[in-house]
């Protein structure tokens, strides 16, 4: 049983590969609160996504530069929050090529990331932050389990 | 951030976990402790007492620091600096480690006659990590500073 609200903060620096910890540490809590194997490999999929803008796009590969996420639950709501501190702002592509436009040389074979964030997460979120830099909101509601 | 955040060098490379003191969290301090360490080239094994090490420190600040209050964080950094990693666990207690407890080596056989069969902490994190310091954070809660060394 779950009472009242609960966060975890975690900060890395912004070097490719340390997506790994963040996506570890929030699927440890995932499946500490009670979230099925299914989602927690969305749950990691998705983070892992929103790490690897932060370090690329948001902090430009500069390691001195930190990652911020804060993930909270408060027994119905898990949601992950991942903060760059850059001023290069998270592009978010309305109308995204599908994956055979980008095969056939139509689009970039990257820029996958923000639609399999919002395909994977319950909500998807971006938004820049009070500080310089841009943050990621993930959001996954725990579903009833069906008792037949 | 925290200021040893804040303070490291370009050389070292630096994360910080902040949990709240319930126990359970623990096990993320020791999945993060130990997907870094394989990261770095940690064996099985070696991560394995890391994560050991890692769990004793955080339930001690979570039960005896912190006395299991959830508003009060536990911080763990990881510190990658070459071939070591360097884990301080620290918390925002006021009950201060027993330097008893330090320093002394336990007995099973007294254990055994106890009902309370704990108090191996401190002598396992002893045990399995290469260095071992306790002492007063500059927050005033009481730190574990840990550093096992890669070996080639």
């Amino acid at each position: 049983m779950h009472n009242g609200q609960t966060s975890i903060e975690l900060i890395f620096p912004s070097i490719l590969g340390y997506e790994v910890v963040a996506r570890r540490v929030v699927a440890t809590f995932a499946d500490f609160v009670g979230f099925d194997q299914a989602r927690i490999d969305d749950l990691k999929t998705a983070v892992g996504e929103a790490c690897i803008n932060a370090i690329e796009h948001g902090n430009q590969l500069q390691p001195d530069l930190p990652v911020y996420i804060t993930s909270s639950y408060d027994g119905h709501r898990f949601a992950v929050d991942v903060s760059d501190t850059g001023t290069n702002p998270l592009a978010i592509i309305k109308e995204p090529k599908t994956i055979e436009e980008k095969l056939a040389g139509a689009a970039s074979l990257r820029g996958m990331g923000m639609m399999l964030m919002a395909a994977l997460a319950d909500e998807f979120i971006v938004e820049p932050s009070a500080a310089p830099g841009n943050t990621v909101r993930l959001i996954w509601y725990q579903r009833e389990v069906a008792h037949t | 951030m925290s200021d040893d955040t804040k303070r490291s060098k370009p050389s070292e490379k630096m994360i910080e976990l902040r949990l709240p003191s319930k126990l359970g969290y623990e096990r993320v301090a020791m999945d993060a402790a130990a997907s870094l360490a394989s990261r770095m080239g940690f064996e099985t094994d070696r991560v394995s007492a890391l994560k050991t090490a890692v769990s004793e420190a955080v339930t001690n600040a979570i039960e005896h620091g912190n006395q299991h209050d959830e508003a009060m964080k536990v911080v763990v950094l990881l510190t990658v600096r070459g071939d070591e990693l360097i884990v301080s666990v620290t918390d925002q207690g006021h009950k201060t480690i027993d330097e008893a407890y330090v320093s002394r080596v336990p007995q099973i056989s007294e254990a055994m006659k106890r009902d309370d069969k704990g108090g191996w902490g401190i002598w396992l994190i002893q045990e399995l990590m290469d260095e071992v310091e306790f002492t007063t954070a500059p927050s005033g809660g009481n730190q574990v500073r840990m550093v096992i060394h890669l070996e080639r």
